[in-house]
């Protein structure tokens, strides 16, 4: 068989296969270190997902001049309902508001007098970032334990206590501080005091809120109002780095505290980068795979009258394209190999960046890329293997 | 192994006209292994096409060939390497060597197909056909009676049942082609193979045990 091996690979083009063995070379390279980066970059999105804590999503509507003029309200059931069908919300539920009128005022010497008039809102405790003893209400007792945005303490201290002559009140004090709630029914006369504690400061939603449980009871005993739709609603999403999340909130008009979803946006451009970087490697594996099943060819029909004679020297077809598939097989193992050691070096490369920006990523290939890269390179033998026998099968009889 | 014809007849000869012909005029012509035959015809009354159709190469012809009783247009690809490798030889007349491989190599190409001879014997087989000094030299740069020497001493390297041998003398000296049908005839004997010559005129030397006019 040597002879045969000699006689037809005489016949090759070396620059067509150099160039396609090149082509395939670096399509392959930018596709397995897309991958690889991909992955890399996707965990680190991940963990960071851990830091910022934005599984709770609050979403309300932009306000627009329809708001201001009310001709809109809030969110209909069916909204919620819709909300609730997108495969990234786990839980979705929308804020509680008072239907009807508190205020809230200071009855203490010790502090300046102090009256306002006040919203409560409330949802289920398990969205509720503070924890806290005395968060529940008991009728008995009757002291609404209220959890305010830490924003609003911020505000108060840094902001308005200094412009105002006002002292500072560190958190402490302030869970000390009774307040007098108003709660007021239909009708004059018709309303009840309360005391009102703030047992907590949130984080994460940036509302006045009262346990769930009180102010279904107190809408019950004192409301009045046209039920109101919920201006807010809040959900909980397993991915929030999800980036039909952001497209989805676009697409409705709804709005929500971004920052909470910078990753989920950094994920989106991630996403179309790698989609570019993989259509350009995949339209480059394409063309090399061309210049490959061409050459291959090529070197074929230049052997045509080499092959006919081997025929008729008794040769059959499958041994008289086994030599083209050993170079196929050699130049797709060459191809695999080097891809994989290139990509291999790239990866350390990236990871020892990486660890100088304090980003963890793997110094070592993804099991996926070797997957990946075995099924393109079988993808691509298998199919030039095929077109090697046909055209030879051709010119045998 | 017996190779029968059954009114057969090449399809471009039947335009030109076969009259007279002692093969494609007759019903049923029979080669049996063992026995030498010599077909004797000017050019163009399908000598070539004979040995072509018995051997695979050509399908458009009327009639029927038969090997062993099976018709051989239903033969197939593994079949007809097998047939090609084991049981038909064939010196072409257009030779079909490489030129790029030294004429020993020509020979060595089939004979490792089979492993047939060791070198040793395809050497005296060459010293004996006055080619041996030519045996390392490229096939394309020898003489065509060199050539054709080449062509025979690779056509014996390999187990046959019949050998086809195309105007194989043509261009070799009368005494030379002596020693090469000698050579020949004593291969197929070894091997108890048949033979079917093809030649443009009739040759003494040639012991056929059946002559066809064609």
């Amino acid at each position: 068989m040597k002879h045969v091996y000699r006689i037809l690979w005489q016949d090759h083009s070396r620059t067509h296969l150099i160039w396609a063995f090149l082509g395939t070379l670096a399509g392959f390279v930018l596709l397995l270190a897309g991958i690889q980066f991909y992955t890399d970059l996707k965990n680190v999105l991940a963990e960071n997902r851990d830091l910022l804590d934005p599984e709770y999503i609050v979403i309300n509507k932009k306000v627009n001049i329809g708001q201001t003029l009310g001709l809109e309200s809030g969110f209909s059931q069916e909204e919620i309902e819709e909300i609730r069908a997108q495969p990234f919300a786990d839980r979705v539920d929308p804020f509680l508001s008072n239907a009807f009128p508190v205020s809230g005022y200071t009855e203490n010497e010790r502090f300046p007098d102090f009256y306002t008039e006040l919203f409560f809102e409330a949802i289920p405790d398990e969205y509720i970032d503070v924890k806290s003893e005395d968060w529940h209400w008991d009728p008995v007792k009757g002291t609404i334990p209220i959890i305010i945005p830490q924003d609003y303490l911020n505000l108060y201290n840094f902001g308005f206590a200094p412009s105002q002559g006002l002292p500072q009140v560190p958190k402490g004090i302030i869970s000390m501080i009774n307040f007098r709630i108003r709660l007021r029914g239909q009708g004059t006369g018709n309303y009840d005091d309360y005391t009102g504690r703030i047992v907590g400061f949130s984080n994460r939603i940036h509302s006045i809120l009262v346990p769930l449980d009180f102010l279904q009871w107190a809408n019950d005993k004192y409301g009045y109002f046209k039920k109101a739709e919920p201006s807010q609603v809040i959900l909980v999403s397993k991915d929030p780095t999800d980036p039909s999340i952001v497209r989805f909130l676009d697409e409705k008009g709804y709005d929500t505290i971004r920052e909470k979803l910078k990753s989920s946006r950094m994920n989106i451009i991630l996403k179309f980068l790698i989609s570019f970087l993989v259509a350009v490697a995949g339209i480059i594996i394409g063309l090399a795979f061309l210049v490959f099943l061409i050459s291959l060819q090529l070197m074929i029909s230049r052997s045509s009258d080499k092959i006919r004679r081997l025929n008729k020297l008794g040769f059959h077809y499958r041994e008289i394209s086994r030599p083209y598939i050993v170079l196929l097989m050699i130049l797709m193992a060459g191809v695999t190999g080097l891809s994989l050691l290139l990509t291999a070096i790239l990866t350390r490369q990236f990871a020892d960046t990486a660890s100088e920006w304090n980003l963890h990523v793997a110094s070592s290939l993804h099991r996926i890329i070797y997957g990946v890269g075995l099924g393109l390179v079988i993808l691509i033998a298998g199919v030039n293997t095929g077109a090697i026998l046909v055209s030879t099968r051709r010119l045998c009889n | 192994m017996t190779i029968s014809l059954e009114k057969l007849v090449p399809i471009p000869l039947l335009e030109q006209g076969t009259s007279g012909s002692g093969i494609w005029e007759k019903d049923s012509v029979i080669f049996e292994q063992e026995k030498s035959y010599l077909v004797i015809a000017p050019s163009g009354r399908g000598k070539t096409s004979l040995l072509s159709i018995l051997y695979g190469l050509r399908e458009d012809y009327h009639g029927k060939a038969l090997l062993d009783g099976s018709d051989i247009s239903a033969f197939g690809w593994k079949r007809w390497s097998m047939l090609r490798k084991n049981h038909f030889s064939f010196i072409f007349q257009g030779l079909e060597l490489f030129d790029n491989l030294t004429a020993l190599e020509n020979i060595e190409l089939k004979n490792s197909v089979t492993g047939h001879r060791p070198v040793q014997y395809i050497k005296e087989m060459a010293e004996e056909l006055g080619i041996y000094s030519c045996l390392n030299r490229k096939a394309g740069i020898l003489s065509f009676g060199q050539q054709q020497r080449v062509a025979i001493v690779r056509s014996l390297c390999q187990p046959f049942s019949f050998l086809f041998a195309d105007e194989c003398f043509s261009h070799i000296d009368r005494l030379n082609g002596e020693k090469a049908f000698r050579l020949i005839q004593r291969e197929c004997s070894m091997q108890g193979a048949g033979m079917i010559l093809t030649s443009l005129h009739d040759m003494e030397h040639i012991q056929a045990d059946e002559r066809f006019l064609i």
